[in-house]
């Protein structure tokens, strides 16, 4: 127990340790303790704007992640399985990969102004190519072998996909989903900071309007922590009951 | 009636042809290892023999319903228990649960496998725990015939024997043909009753050698005799002699060979 939570224990104090000694360098204009930033976040999370903003970054981040799940990974598993397909969408999603995320927040803030809609655009087309390259290489990479073996016993296309490649192809997705995750939430605060429109980013900005470092602060670790119970509760147990085999099972 | 004919067998692979009109005849009951060196196309035959690929030319003829296939390295689904995995073939049908059930537990019981086995996943099992497993699913579907490719190449020499020792009593048990592929003369004259011999570029099968006596009733000397003199055949010099790091892909020649290619 002690060796399993012991070392990211430590890590946790290291970083309050470095974190206390650069506010005392610097002092709580340039950087609040964590002691005041624990204070500001609980003031957020005491309002109900502050779960409002939370909510809002929340739902937008979910709702891109299930849109460019569902058109990035069905574009991915067809590309997985059909050479022509994955040729020619190669380029695009190595065009979308490139593009800077702040391009696409000033993009979609001219297309739709700014809005819901352009902030959840822009977390969809960011996340979209991930989930169709992890989707693609999930596909690529799964074995083979497990199909002829199934093949060998009569089972048709569709029940092989069904029993042996989708089981291979799902369980290579966690990371993948842990990565798009975290950077849609980025992007998610990114555009909402830019756009002003209701979220942890607008707080933000509202909070660098009024020079409020405590609450700039409070909202940050807001989103870490919402991202570490996301990741907590919802990724990891994604990964453990389908990619538990792939760590051997000892 | 457990027969299989592959009648002018062709195959290639990205224009590579590796099987080039290959006949073999195994009649009912009869079990006919095949050997030849690395790379000839033994386990492509093998593939197109258990239904994984369709030859480019050729003619399969099976006189069985339900065949089995044991392979190289288990192939286990990593994700599912020994009990899963035998059942798989199963599941692919129409039998419910509870026949499922009982025809798995019967092919486990078949490989000696214990019921706290069966809850183990693949990654938790020995190599030879996992060659039963395998060998137990190919049972699972009641065959009339099983294809073997080369099932126990990685397992230690006495696991293998072990092994060789129940396909030998499963076979008499349950008589099915078969066509076991392997690299090992010794365990081709212990399992089979024919031994063919596949030519190193896969053009035809070269001649059988035909072991005394019957798999099972064979003595150890007697195996021991016949492979010491079948090591002289002209018909296994490339078996026993190729080093396949001098064959290329497009012309294994070896000019000291049985066959002269070039």
């Amino acid at each position: 127990m002690a060796l399993r939570f012991g070392p990211p224990a430590l890590g946790i104090a290291l970083f309050l340790a470095a974190w206390q000694a650069a506010h005392w360098h610097y002092g709580a204009f340039i950087l609040p303790s964590p002691l005041q930033t624990l204070r500001a976040l609980w003031a957020t999370l005491s309002s109900a704007s502050g779960w409002a903003a939370l909510g809002a970054t929340f739902g937008r981040v979910r709702l891109a992640l299930g849109l460019s799940g569902l058109v990035g990974g069905v574009l991915g598993l067809v590309a997985g399985y059909l050479w022509l397909i994955r040729a020619t969408l190669a380029p695009v999603a190595t065009i979308l990969l490139d593009m800077p995320a702040t391009a696409w927040v000033i993009l979609t803030m001219i297309w739709f102004g700014p809005s819901h809609r352009s902030i959840l655009f822009t977390i969809a087309i960011v996340i979209g190519p991930i989930l169709y390259i992890g989707r693609v290489d999930a596909a690529l990479t799964r074995d083979r072998r497990l199909e002829n073996m199934a093949a060998s016993f009569g089972a048709s296309r569709w029940a092989r996909f069904r029993t042996i490649a989708l089981r291979q192809i799902l369980s290579s997705l966690g990371p993948v989903f842990g990565i798009a995750l975290a950077l849609g939430f980025k992007v998610a605060i990114m555009a909402e900071l830019v756009t002003n429109v209701a979220g942890l980013g607008a707080q933000m900005a509202r909070a660098r309007a009024h020079m409020d470092i405590d609450l700039a602060l409070a909202n940050v670790a807001l989103a870490v922590a919402g991202l570490v119970i996301i990741e907590h509760l919802v990724i990891r147990p994604f990964q453990t009951r389908l990619g538990q085999w792939k760590r051997g099972a000892a | 009636m457990s027969g299989l004919t592959l009648a002018t067998i062709s195959h290639s692979f990205s224009a590579r042809r590796v099987l080039d009109t290959v006949s073999l005849v195994i009649r009912p009951g009869e079990l006919v290892a095949l050997v030849g060196p690395s790379g000839c196309g033994k386990s492509t035959l093998a593939a197109i023999a258990g239904g994984i690929l369709k030859p480019d030319q050729g003619r399969i003829l099976r006189q069985y319903q339900r065949h089995g296939m044991v392979f190289q390295q288990s192939r286990l689904l990593p994700w599912a228990s020994a009990r899963d995995n035998i059942a798989y073939p199963l599941t692919l049908g129409k039998l419910s649960r509870a026949q499922i059930t009982e025809r798995t537990h019967a092919a486990a019981q078949a490989v000696a496998l214990l019921p706290d086995d069966l809850d183990k996943l693949p990654a938790q099992l020995s190599g030879g725990m996992r060659a039963r497993v395998a060998i137990a699913r190919a049972l699972v579907v009641e065959p009339e015939f099983l294809i073997f490719d080369e099932p126990f190449a990685a397992l230690d020499p006495a696991l293998r024997r072990r092994m060789q020792d129940l396909v030998l009593s499963l076979a008499k048990a349950r008589g099915f043909g078969g066509l076991f592929i392997t690299h090992d003369l010794h365990e081709a004259a212990r399992l089979s009753h024919r031994i063919a011999v596949m030519d190193r570029q896969g053009k035809g099968i070269l001649g059988s050698l035909t072991p005394p006596g019957t798999p099972g009733a064979r003595s150890e000397a007697q195996i021991f005799d016949f492979t010491q003199e079948a090591r002289n055949h002209p018909l296994l010099h490339d078996l026993l002699n190729v080093d396949e790091r001098a064959v290329t892909l497009d012309c294994a020649c070896d000019t000291l060979g049985f066959q002269r290619c070039c």
